[in-house]
């Protein structure tokens, strides 16, 4: 007598309510993981994941999506930024060819730079608490105050207060190592 | 107000026009946003939108059974694992352990039965002494407003008055529409079932081979406070744990035919394979005619009984805030409140459920 599958069973799946979701979505979670990783591929790979889970556990309809999406992206992102060592190693040398590839920057002096600014900065940001590294990625995406607050379950007057303290904490772990 | 457009005008703009310091904080401020704003740049993405969803569609994961999962469900959350082992069993016990001497079991109060999930486990085994079947399947659905969970339930989803600390708002709700079940007895299968063990059969009480026993359960409707979208720093996949459920169901209702409730109760007790242990404890319960017997197993938590809104009811857990639950009926309803709250705080949105 097992009534939770019995019950479940009859829920109809809500695909095209996913496809819907994630054609209005997917570009803005992929530009959130990749503000963290600096990495199309990757941040694609992590926006891929985030949906996969999403869809496997949530409905598409529900009103939270957008934002468990934001900020699952966020964090699944700061997750691997900060589970690979390997990949900041390859990251150094692959740096200078993306930098160049991306900004069209032809300054070796600069380009060096610049380089060396957003590794540090990716560094800097694996090390700051979960919250404060994902309001400051989840605002440098473009999300709004209160797209920021929905995301991250506090009060649209928080928002402010927590990107203040965590731009602070941010450029006191960057400052050590850069021009700034 | 470095950059939040809606704070550049009223008060605060003012009051930073003449303040010395809080000008050379706003420097501070400005200086620390342009600079991180200028680290935080990154390429623009150009993605392909229709790739990316076809092979997030072909990935096995992202092909869900039923659409969604209910959080109830999800392995490791331990007082939600209770909760729903708590209501499922209550449902499952009300195929044995129903009115004695009555054809009519419409409980107007609850008590706690403490029993092992093996006991509980073993109650599948009705099926080999008959045959269980639904005549009206109840159908559940998650929808996104209470409206909804009332036009699928009939039922008004229960008010919260005010939600603990650190509970969030964030609402789902779940709905389900009424379930009968039908358990016949079968004495031939009790016999081949017997033979199985290797034990004899109980001698058989007159009238019970086809003695029907019908239980209805629901319409439910249950709110599901979490925020869902509170991604795990470790796993996004643990993002949707509800932090609270309430849920209000119409009271289980069960009837028998050819003999009473509790003749086919004392039966299928006499089975192999039921614990003597469950046995005993639903002969404790006092006046089943009028009370639910809600099982707790003694593995998960304590349970007492409490009252709620002046009624009886059994709370579970304690105020470690690990896992809390209080069930009650009041007014032919069953309530339930369950999370990883107090108990006190449990208690505390129970009686100020509306």
């Amino acid at each position: 007598m097992n009534l939770g599958v019995r019950q479940m069973a009859t829920v109809r799946p809500d695909d095209e309510s996913f496809e819907a979701l994630f054609t209005t979505e997917y570009a803005r979670v992929a530009g959130i993981a990749n503000r963290v990783l600096m990495d199309q591929h990757e941040a694609e790979d992590v926006a891929q994941e985030v949906f996969i889970d999403f869809h496997r556990l949530h409905s598409a309809n529900a009103q939270y999506a957008p934002a468990w999406l934001h900020r699952a992206a966020a964090h699944a992102a700061l997750n691997r930024l900060r589970g690979s060592r390997r990949r900041q190693r390859r990251e150094v040398a692959q740096a200078t060819d993306v930098t160049e590839a991306n900004d069209r920057i032809v300054d070796p002096q600069k380009q060096f730079e610049v380089n060396e600014d957003r590794r540090q900065v990716r560094e800097a940001l694996a090390r700051l608490a979960p919250k404060p590294a994902a309001v400051l990625v989840l605002r440098a995406s473009g999300l709004s105050y209160a797209e920021v607050a929905q995301a991250l379950g506090v009060g649209i007057g928080q928002v402010g207060t927590l990107l203040r303290r965590a731009e602070a904490a941010l450029r006191k772990e960057v400052t050590r190592g850069t021009s700034l | 107000m470095v950059d939040d457009p809606d704070a550049h005008g009223g008060a605060d703009k003012r009051h930073l026009e003449t303040c010395a310091e809080c000008q050379a904080r706003y420097g501070t401020v400005s200086k620390d946003a342009l600079a991180i704003s200028s680290l935080m740049t990154a390429p623009e993405l150009e993605v392909d939108v229709a790739s990316a969803f076809n092979r997030v569609r072909s990935a096995p994961a992202a092909q869900p059974r039923f659409g969604f999962r209910l959080p109830v469900m999800r392995p490791g959350s331990r007082p939600m694992v209770l909760a729903f082992a708590t209501v499922a069993a209550a449902a499952a016990l009300l195929v044995t352990a129903v009115a004695q001497g009555g054809g009519i079991f419409a409980p107007a109060t609850v008590t706690p039965v403490p029993v092992k999930v093996a006991d509980l486990q073993a109650l599948s085994q009705l099926s080999a002494y008959g045959t269980l079947t639904w005549t009206k399947q109840p159908q559940a659905q998650v929808v996104t407003s209470a409206a909804e969970a009332k036009s699928v339930s009939g039922l008004t989803p229960p008010t919260v008055a005010s939600l603990p600390k650190g509970v969030s708002s964030t609402v789902t709700y779940a709905a389900t529409t009424q379930g009968v079940a039908v358990f016949t007895f079968s004495a031939a299968q009790a016999a081949a079932e017997a033979a199985k063990t290797g034990k004899p059969l109980p001698k058989l009480p007159a009238g019970i081979d086809g003695a029907k026993l019908t239980v209805s359960v629901g319409p439910a409707v249950a709110e599901i406070f979490g925020n869902l979208n509170q991604a795990g720093a470790s796993d996004p996949t643990q993002a949707g744990m509800p932090q609270l459920i309430v849920a209000k169901s119409d009271a289980p209702v069960a009837t028998s035919t050819q003999v009473t409730v509790k003749q086919m109760e004392d039966y299928l007790l006499a089975q192999p394979g039921i614990s003597p242990e469950l046995s005993a404890a639903i002969k404790a319960i006092g006046d089943p005619s009028t009370t639910l017997p809600i099982p707790i197993p003694i593995e998960f938590a304590t349970s007492s009984k409490v009252t709620v809104q002046g009624v009886q009811g059994v709370a579970l857990g304690d105020n470690t805030g690990v896992g809390a639950g209080v069930i009650w009926i009041k007014n032919g309803e069953v309530f339930g409140v369950a999370g990883t709250v107090k108990l006190a705080d449990a208690l505390d949105i129970a009686n100020h459920l509306t």
